[in-house]
């Protein structure tokens, strides 16, 4: 499924977030957007899954406008992991995953097999089989957040949208949902805000700054300590080991050395 | 719940067997109930007279008489005006705490009552809404259950996404307006039987209950409860929000005005048929989601026949606690319910029956 975005612009109560931005993502690429808070990473993403609605440009699913599927159409192609996932209720992990069938179903259709056998499916990947009759309000952020993930995959969507997935997850639970999703073999669009693992894991990267796209590329041509201090405003280092993989280093910021002195 | 399952039965058997429990709950509640009365009417005759009047079975002397009338014309139909309208209130109060994602909504609170009250009263003593002939108290009932459910959700939303606090707020701000206007009216009109009529409305009686009357409470309470059960998923997603639930595949606002318009019309006729019960559509589905979970597709169902279980036994109970009067119905369901409210609102944390 390919995506692309035509001078994207969004409106949030007056301030100018997004001013025109252009993606182009291909079939299975997992192209990862990168940039510091407030830049406009997360507003660009929920035009994308229709949260949010441009004020001007357009965003086009396999060439056709976004705005032309019926919200159905669009939530059998794009699935979204999001941001917050805070509920207060008493929903149990099996009914929250079954959730993502809706989509598939129409008005007066009832679950059936195929519904619980790809929900049942969909826990196995993420590894929550075993909570499928826990309440869902029980559990951790982590393990809420890989629930949320299973309810995407329910969907069996060609792409998946990752709002700052890894957000709340300690450094295990972040790895393992970035394997997870390296995986699935379809497209996924991530905000991701720890450098290092979007260069570990996206095969395509744009930076955002100030609601405008300031690169993009593969993540070892990108990630320059010039561009990263272009883009965050702090000095970093970049390494490559053995294996080819990236690793950032971060140095303190000058202004506490020169308090320390 | 504590131990992290999602209500204490949460698989399906369980619901179903729950169901199956209910139906023959309410079967049977009615069977009881009809032999209890202010008069004493010896049991086997009051089974003679349904039995004659339903199968044609035993002496036609069952079929009239003060003995039958009793039984026939005030008792049952009474019996199944509670049952209908503890389905509408019960179901009622579900989809509008889905709507409101707040599980403190209750048409009683949400003014909503109170805007079929004023309806009725503009109805009784205005004479206004004439032109929907013979059912014109109903129609404006419903007209002023539906304004008032459309005002104080847009109340709340202004400004600011509705939240429990704005809501709870604009029911009893638009609440307080419809009774001072209902009040007015009364006060200004003058008119003995009218003001009774009214003071009737306002605390809620089955004693009005007929055949003709039942029929269309019944019909409107089954088809509506059927209906928002065909809707348990967009309910479901209700409860996750807007946007989650546009990125799987329903924008709600349009279900959410539709809901409101068949929500008003059950509760609509309800007050039309018995006045303001209240805090029934609250305490009911608590109770129900405290066992069963928040997954709409069990909850509908259960709700609408505990909640006719519910009425039946409230309306009893009105008939016998105080020995020669008859107690309101909508004083006991408030003094049964205001307590829970109170009790909800206290709890440091209130989510949809777990969670804390």
């Amino acid at each position: 499924m390919k995506i692309e975005a035509k001078a994207v612009e969004a409106l949030l109560s007056g301030n100018h977030i997004l001013k025109g931005i252009d993606l182009d993502i291909g079939d299975r690429e997992l192209v990862g957007v990168i940039g510091p808070n407030g830049s406009g990473k997360s507003t660009l993403l929920k035009c994308i899954y229709r949260v949010l609605k441009p004020t001007g440009g357009a965003v086009y699913l396999d060439g056709r406008p976004l705005d032309s599927y019926p919200y159905r159409e669009s939530a059998l192609r794009v699935a979204v992991v999001a941001q917050h996932n805070y509920y207060n209720f008493d929903f149990s992990v099996r009914d929250v995953v079954l959730m993502g069938r809706a989509p598939h179903k129409r008005a007066l259709e009832r679950d059936n097999a195929e519904d619980f056998r790809i929900v049942a499916e969909s826990l196995e990947t993420v590894g929550m089989t075993a909570f499928a009759d826990r309440s869902f309000s029980t559990l951790s952020g982590g393990e809420q957040q890989r629930v949320i993930l299973a309810r995407a995959l329910a969907q069996r969507t060609p792409c998946l949208i990752l709002d700052e997935p890894t957000n709340h997850l300690d450094i295990k639970y972040q790895l393992q949902l970035m394997d997870l999703v390296r995986g699935l073999d379809r497209t996924v669009i991530a905000a991701v805000h720890d450098l290092n693992i979007a260069a570990m894991y996206c095969d395509r990267l744009y930076a955002v700054k100030d609601g405008r796209i300031v690169g993009q590329g593969a993540p070892e041509k990108l990630l320059t300590p010039d561009f990263i201090r272009e883009v965050y405003e702090v000095d970093a280092q970049v390494m490559t080991d053995g294996d080819s993989a990236l690793h950032i280093l971060f140095h303190p910021g000058k202004g506490r050395k020169e308090n320390a002195v | 719940m504590r131990n992290g399952k999602a209500g204490l039965l949460r698989s399906t058997p369980a619901w179903l067997a729950a169901l199956v429990l209910l139906l023959a709950a309410l079967a049977l509640s009615l069977l009881v109930a009809v032999t209890i009365g202010s008069t004493d009417i010896p049991i086997s005759d009051v089974y003679h007279v349904i039995f004659y009047k339903l199968f044609g079975s035993g002496d036609p002397a069952w079929g009239e008489g003060n003995l039958f009338r009793a039984v026939w014309y005030l008792r049952l139909p009474r019996l199944i005006l509670a049952a209908g309208i503890g389905v509408s209130l019960s179901t009622c109060g579900v989809v509008m705490q889905a709507i409101v994602k707040n599980p403190l909504a209750d048409p009683y609170i949400l003014g909503i009552s109170s805007g079929a009250s004023l309806g009725a009263t503009l109805a009784v003593l205005m004479g206004v809404g004439a032109v929907f002939g013979g059912n014109s108290i109903g129609i404006m009932a419903f007209l002023g259950a539906f304004g008032v459910s459309l005002l104080v959700v847009g109340l709340a939303n202004v400004g600011s996404r509705a939240n429990s606090v704005k809501l709870l707020l604009a029911g009893m701000a638009v609440s307080s307006v419809c009774s001072a206007f209902s009040n007015f009216i009364v006060y200004i009109a003058h008119d003995r039987e009218g003001m009774q009529t009214v003071t009737y409305w306002m605390m809620g009686s089955l004693a009005g209950a007929t055949w003709e009357r039942d029929a269309a409470v019944l019909l409107v309470a089954v088809l509506g409860a059927g209906f928002f059960w065909t809707q348990y998923r967009n309910l479901n997603l209700m409860l996750l929000g807007d946007e989650n639930a546009i990125t799987l595949g329903t924008d709600l606002h349009r279900w959410r005005q539709l809901y409101l318009l068949v929500s008003a019309a059950m509760v609509g006729f309800a007050v039309y048929s018995a006045g303001m019960i209240g805090f029934v559509g609250l305490v009911v589905p608590h109770v129900v989601r405290m066992i069963f979970g928040t997954d709409h597709k069990k909850l509908i169902p259960l709700c609408a026949l505990a909640g006719a279980v519910f009425l039946v036994w409230a309306d009893v109970a009105c008939r016998v606690l105080i020995k020669g009067t008859e107690l309101p119905i909508g004083i006991l369901t408030s003094m049964i319910g205001a307590p829970c409210f109170i009790y909800l609102m206290a709890r440091k944390k209130y989510g949809f029956g777990g969670g804390d």
